[in-house]
């Protein structure tokens, strides 16, 4: 299945189990890793990804992101740093990877939006403008992990 | 305009109307401004008294519109203010002042303390004695036309994402729509989950809305440093875009100050009436919940609080509408201690949050929020408004809670009856 646009990449997501939709997710943050200099949130990452994780390193893992992504917010009041802030949102999208899920969570899907905010705060900092092909990657990649890749 | 300890003293003289003076002359120091003040009960400094905040403006109106005062003036029997002074002062006012007006409500000759200390930050903003911090926000809010530096590109590439995430169109400066929407900076930067979930619940309510290319941010810096001429300047601009788009009605976001300065400052400021309404977006969501537009399903099972805004309950009336929309989706909605109009402030309003050399005090200030945080024994906590969450996200890291922050239009966004 090659997917297309927003509603399949939606609804595929949604059929993962969680550990799928957090290694999946894993890849979506690890795609705009680049934009983040936090060496918490490349850790956090890594755990995500791993097939063989623990409860436990699990929770650390989210512990770390959480402070990582409470440290990058930008304050009120604050001129905004378009570059920093996509650190934050890249911070964000380990989060989603890492978080408690309930019924009802996708965090693979929250994992891509906040990647693709990441993607469009470095447009806005660069002066490039904000189109991007964040979302036809993140297709790309979850096409691959679903073929076994 | 430069600043100076003359224009100061001057700004304190013209801040000195008739509610001021009767404070000042009816105050019988009784002190209990100080046990309702947030810097007061954590730290236990009498130097956080609310009404020792104000020292320097009572010594202007006693010398200046007192007999005795006059007299003592004139004898040498009073000393005048000074610049040492009123930099002494400087962090009594904006550090450990979040202007949540707790203090107003327990005086109990009915001094709005609050409201004096708004005016005397007009006095030290002139005087050059208000936080780089906060001068640099509001120079950014008048030149640029947002504290935080947004500009409109920065609102549509939210716009897009948004319209992307929620497969929604946004309106833009479309004539004639009921709503204007505002968000604050802190939404169009940290939170672009509010925008998608207005999106949303107006979409299923059928609610005909729109942004305002010229007037999309509601924060009003001017009314945190004390500066008057700015605050008119920044309400001006959304009174010209609803004039403009004849809206019937101007949505205040999840932002306390925006609030307080739009609906109950701004025609003050402007010095006509509004011809639209303004009013807080809980406001908006419970009158459509109450018409029957709002349908939500399901119940969220975690046990949840909710942290009232100072600007938008104690300061603002908007107490009973979270209640009952938190009534719809959460099944286990615990009422903090002291909740409501004397809830305590998260402590980073009235600029607060945004001067950085007070964010120690601050943080010591914040044990009051984890006490009232644990008597709950709730593991998520609702707000509405996007300073509070950052600061409430802070004090929580800061003390190793880990209890997630949500905001309320956004829970709402979560349980919509969609598709039907």
């Amino acid at each position: 299945m090659t997917i297309n646009n927003d509603s399949e990449f939606k609804s595929a997501l949604g059929n993962l189990p969680r550990a799928g939709q957090r290694q999946v997710a894993a890849r979506f943050a690890e795609n705009v890793l680049a934009l983040s200099k936090d060496a918490r949130v490349k850790n956090a990452i890594g755990t995500a990804k791993r097939t063989d994780i623990t409860e436990d390193e699990l929770t650390a893992a989210f512990a770390s992101a959480k402070k990582a992504s409470v440290d990058s917010f930008t304050q009120c009041g604050t001129e905004c740093d378009w570059g920093s802030q996509a650190g934050h949102f890249v911070a964000r999208a380990a989060l989603a990877c890492l978080q408690p899920v309930r019924p009802g969570d996708s965090p693979a899907w929250d994992a891509a939006m906040h990647a693709r905010m990441a993607r469009t705060c470095e447009g806005i900092a660069s002066g490039r403008g904000t189109d991007n092909a964040e979302a036809t990657v993140q297709y790309r990649i979850l096409d691959k992990f679903l073929s076994g890749e | 305009m430069s600043a100076s300890l003359s224009k100061g003293i001057n700004a304190f003289k013209e801040v000195i109307d008739a509610p001021i003076a009767s404070y000042f002359s009816s105050c019988v120091h009784c002190g209990l401004c100080a046990d309702a003040c947030l810097f007061y009960n954590e730290t236990g400094e009498a130097k956080y008294t609310p009404i020792h905040k104000l020292e320097p403006l009572r010594r202007v109106w006693k010398q200046e519109y007192t007999l005795l005062g006059k007299l003592g003036k004139l004898l040498g029997l009073s000393k005048p203010v000074t610049d040492a002074e009123l930099t002494e002062w400087e962090p009594l006012v904006y550090d450990s002042c979040t202007m949540c007006g707790r203090c107003s409500m327990v005086c109990p000759v009915g001094n709005d303390i609050t409201y004096m200390i708004r005016k005397m930050r007009e006095g030290m903003s002139a005087s050059g004695h208000a936080p780089e911090d906060m001068i640099a926000a509001t120079t950014r809010a008048v030149n640029i036309g947002s504290p935080m530096g947004v500009k409109w590109p920065a609102v549509l590439a939210q716009i897009k994402h948004v319209q992307a995430e929620t497969g929604i169109e946004v309106p833009v400066e479309k004539a004639g729509a009921d709503y204007l929407v505002l968000m604050s900076s802190m939404e169009i930067i940290n939170f672009p989950e509010y925008l998608s979930a207005l999106c949303r619940i107006f979409k299923q309510t059928g609610v005909s809305w729109t942004l305002a290319q010229d007037a999309f941010e509601a924060t009003n810096s001017g009314i945190q440093i004390g500066a008057s001429d700015l605050a008119r300047e920044i309400v001006s601009r959304i009174v010209v875009a609803a004039e403009r788009l004849k809206v019937k009605c101007v949505i205040s976001p999840e932002c306390g100050h925006a609030f307080t300065a739009l609906r109950w400052e701004g025609p003050n400021l402007v010095g006509k009436p509004y011809s639209f309404d303004v009013k807080h977006i809980l406001e908006v969501l419970d009158e459509l919940h109450k018409a029957g537009k709002l349908k939500t399903k399901g119940k969220d099972s975690r046990p949840l609080t909710y942290h009232d805004p100072c600007q938008i309950a104690r300061r603002g009336g908007v107490v009973e509408q979270p209640r009952r929309l938190l009534g719809e989706v959460a099944a286990d909605f615990r009422e903090m201690p002291d909740a409501g109009v004397m809830n305590w402030c998260c402590g980073g309003g009235g600029g607060v949050s945004a001067n950085t050399r007070a964010e120690p005090l601050r943080l010591q200030a914040f044990k009051v929020k984890k006490r009232q945080l644990e008597a709950t024994g709730a593991n998520t906590l609702v707000t509405a408004c996007a300073n509070c969450r950052i600061v409430l996200e802070e004090g929580l890291e800061h003390y190793h809670m880990n209890i997630p922050v949500v905001g309320l239009t956004e829970i709402i966004a979560e349980h919509l009856v969609e598709g039907e």
